[in-house]
């Protein structure tokens, strides 16, 4: 989930970035100090723009703990095999000791113990999870599973809609009067798409015929008219399968009534860069990328369409992995700590907002890093990020930020107009409630 | 010489083994067992189990195939992989053929030619398929570019259920000729000039010769041409992956990226595993029904 392209890290914000990660284990924080040398492996799929923030933060660790007995060794590993290759790593016994995970989406590893509970390893190590939001501690447990931690808050992300401001000037609208329902939506898009031959050649709103983008609208707006993929004691699949159906329908009109979207398009992140689209709710990955190519936008909160404003939520966080010498968890919690502890740079250069709260009040939180007209609906607007996933075994089947699981290839049926609504809601129904059956 | 004398008298006789052939061998046959008959063998097992890599294989029995024989998304990827060969086999076989016919006649730039037709076989299937993403983009493609020169709408060769497998099988015929055109052009030059300057003596023009010495001497290639590009065919997996990942709705999937998605995405190897068997036994009879139809008289 992020678009290659050059960091945004300029001097200044490197350095500002920098003092707070260098001057944090002088603010009280407990000191490694190992009789052995060890070297953790850390593996992590973070590899655009992100990752280089990622990069240094480890690079910042490391050069913390040069005389300390502890470092850290980055390996990359590409996102789709990540956790394949993370089970085949458990199973011979040679699992790297942390990575990156997103809370909700592991209940299988967690149930298989190839992630470990944390809740005491966090106690030991002095990480203050009264400093984590509720939401993000919430989110990172398995009510499952004895409702323990299964993952260290790393960041919080949200799907916002990003407008290209060039598109909104020249249409005449307001910038500073950015739509805030369904209605003022579809109003400015249509204002800013472009038509040849009948035919959209401009999106007012960003879409593609199919995969994550379709999918993740239909879920935030099925959400927002009441529609809940699970009962809240997971026992019961598609509450108020009206509203998911007529979410689906507000999807199609973008596409057939109101036409300001069209299926044509291929690579999102790619169009809306340039400029093939004026509004494009997407997560906070993608910043660093437009910011540097020079692209004219702002991020604004995502309109209540549906009557509650929501918006989809992911967090994404540090997993530690089940080892044969069980003597590492200990250094593995203490260097998670600490890149939990100096996450500020993370979090205002690469990515989501931060789940500390110590952070967010740090008073260079909002000057620090990315411009605060393209961020701050990423920090903002956590405050109404409610669509969790669904921490059942088959979790990655409801996500509604997929462009490939059960409910993207179900509703691929409806955009293309081969199965209707009803019958895509019919089936979603049974093949949730069997997921939920299962555990 | 009495009975008990006979074993060791024998065994003085015996031929001593050569155990350096054995050593030989064992380069070749170890590894062989140990990377492919042991993980089809072990492959075979796991299709008859759930597992999902953590702990041991839980027995399930038939489950996973009758699973597969009512699941949808398989029936889908089935049919659209002998869609596939439907269009792409007598694609890689028509146009490699009149490629080669062409750069055999040795004109001027034949030399060329037979690089450029040749070129794209040595080229990833990846980056073969993500040029051909942005050659058929719908708004912005060369393809579609061109056509508008000839009054033609802009056709969604990726994005619509209609034309993506199509879109997908115009990509792998331009990937796939080239080892075809290699093959054809071996042959053509095998064919003796006498032949055809008898035939030509005779009064047969240039189709006639084609019809009547050319293809019917080439028979054992292009049989081999055809088998080869179907079995490739039914085995589709880098294009549809990085061109469309099998959508919209499925329309270009096929049952390779379904058992990569099935055992990689989905962690479900044993139901993975029962689907490459499925496919190997379909593979296993078109082959059949092929080399009985395309058969030496």
């Amino acid at each position: 989930m992020t678009v290659a392209t050059k960091t945004l890290l300029g001097r200044r914000t490197f350095l500002s970035a920098a003092g707070a990660v260098l001057a944090a284990p002088m603010l009280g924080t407990r000191a490694f100090a190992y009789n052995k040398p060890i070297e953790l492996v850390h593996w992590s799929w973070l590899a655009a723009s992100d990752g280089e923030v990622w990069a240094k933060m480890i690079d910042a660790f490391n050069e913390a703990h040069k005389d300390k007995g502890i470092q850290i060794k980055l390996q990359l590993v590409p996102e789709e095999q990540y956790t394949t290759k993370v089970l085949t790593a458990v199973a011979t016994g040679q699992a790297p000791d942390f990575g990156w995970g997103t809370a909700g989406k592991a209940a299988q590893l967690a149930r298989d113990e190839v992630i470990m509970p944390l809740d005491d390893l966090i106690a030991a190590s002095g990480l203050d999870l009264a400093d984590f939001s509720d939401t993000s501690v919430k989110a990172a447990r398995y009510p499952k599973y004895d409702n323990k931690m299964f993952m260290v808050p790393m960041d919080l992300m949200s799907l916002q809609p990003e407008i290209n401001i060039d598109h909104v000037l020249a249409a005449g609208l307001d910038p500073e009067a950015p739509p805030k329902t369904g209605e003022e939506l579809i109003a400015w898009a249509k204002a800013m798409t472009q038509m040849a031959d009948g035919k959209v050649t401009r999106s007012g709103i960003m879409m593609t015929g199919s995969g994550v983008q379709p999918t993740v609208t239909w879920g935030i707006v099925a959400e927002q008219m009441g529609f809940q993929r699970a009962s809240d004691d997971l026992k019961t699949a598609c509450v108020n399968p009206e509203a998911g159906i007529k979410a689906m329908e507000w999807v199609l009109a973008l596409f057939d009534e109101h036409k300001v979207s069209t299926r044509d398009v291929t690579d999102r992140y790619k169009a809306f860069g340039t400029g093939e689209g004026s509004i494009f709710w997407t997560g906070p990955w993608t910043l660093n990328g437009y910011v540097n190519q020079g692209l004219n936008f702002r991020t604004y909160d995502f309109p209540n369409i549906g009557g509650t404003q929501k918006t989809y939520f992911e967090m994404g966080g540090l997993e530690l992995y089940k080892q044969q010498d069980e003597g590492r968890y200990e250094a593995t919690m203490e260097a998670v700590r600490w890149l939990s502890d100096n996450s500020f740079l993370w979090t205002t250069v690469g990515r989501g907002a931060s789940p500390r709260k110590s952070i967010l009040a740090n008073p260079d939180y909002k000057t620090a890093g990315i411009p605060w007209d393209k961020r701050g609906a990423f920090v903002d607007g956590m405050s109404f990020a409610t669509i969790l996933e669904v921490p059942v075994l088959d979790g990655p089947d409801f996500t509604i930020y997929s462009g490939g699981n059960l409910l993207a290839k179900t509703l691929e049926n409806v955009w293309a107009g081969q199965k209707s609504p009803a019958e895509a809601m019919a089936e979603l129904q049974a093949q949730w409630q069997k997921s939920l059956d299962k555990g | 010489m009495s009975e008990q004398a006979t074993p060791a008298s024998a065994r003085t006789d015996a031929v001593p083994i050569d155990w350096a052939g054995y050593v030989f061998v064992a380069f070749f046959t170890i590894p062989f067992l140990l990377f492919n008959v042991l993980p089809v063998l072990f492959g075979g097992y796991v299709a008859f189990t759930e597992w999902s890599i953590i702990g041991a294989p839980a027995w399930v029995g038939t489950d996973n195939f009758t699973a597969a024989l009512s699941d949808e998304w398989v029936r889908n990827a089935f049919r659209n992989v002998l869609l596939y060969g439907l269009i792409i086999v007598p694609g890689v076989t028509v146009f490699g053929l009149l490629a080669a016919l062409f750069v055999n006649q040795g004109w001027p730039l034949s030399a060329v030619a037979r690089t450029f037709f040749f070129a794209p076989y040595v080229v990833s299937a990846t980056v073969i398929g993500l040029i051909w993403v942005w050659l058929l983009d719908t708004q912005y493609g060369l393809i579609n570019h061109y056509l508008a020169y000839l009054g033609l709408d802009g056709i969604p060769w990726l994005t619509s259920t209609d034309w993506s497998l199509i879109g997908v099988s115009i990509a792998s015929i331009w990937w796939d000729m080239g080892l075809a055109f290699v093959l054809f052009l071996a042959a053509l030059q095998d064919i003796p000039r006498d032949l055809l300057e008898a035939a030509k003596v005779d009064g047969a023009n240039g189709l006639k010769r084609l019809y009547f010495i050319t293809l019917p001497l080439m028979r054992p290639v292009i049989s081999m041409v055809i088998t080869l590009q179907l079995i490739s065919t039914l085995r589709i997996f880098s294009q549809v992956y990085v061109m469309t990942n099998g959508g919209p709705a499925g329309s270009s999937d096929s049952p390779i990226r379904y058992i990569y998605e099935s055992a990689i995405v989905r962690h479900s190897f044993g139901y993975a595993s029962a689907l490459a068997i499925l496919l190997f036994a379909l593979i296993l009879i078109v082959t059949f029904v092929l080399r009985f139809v395309v058969r030496e008289r």
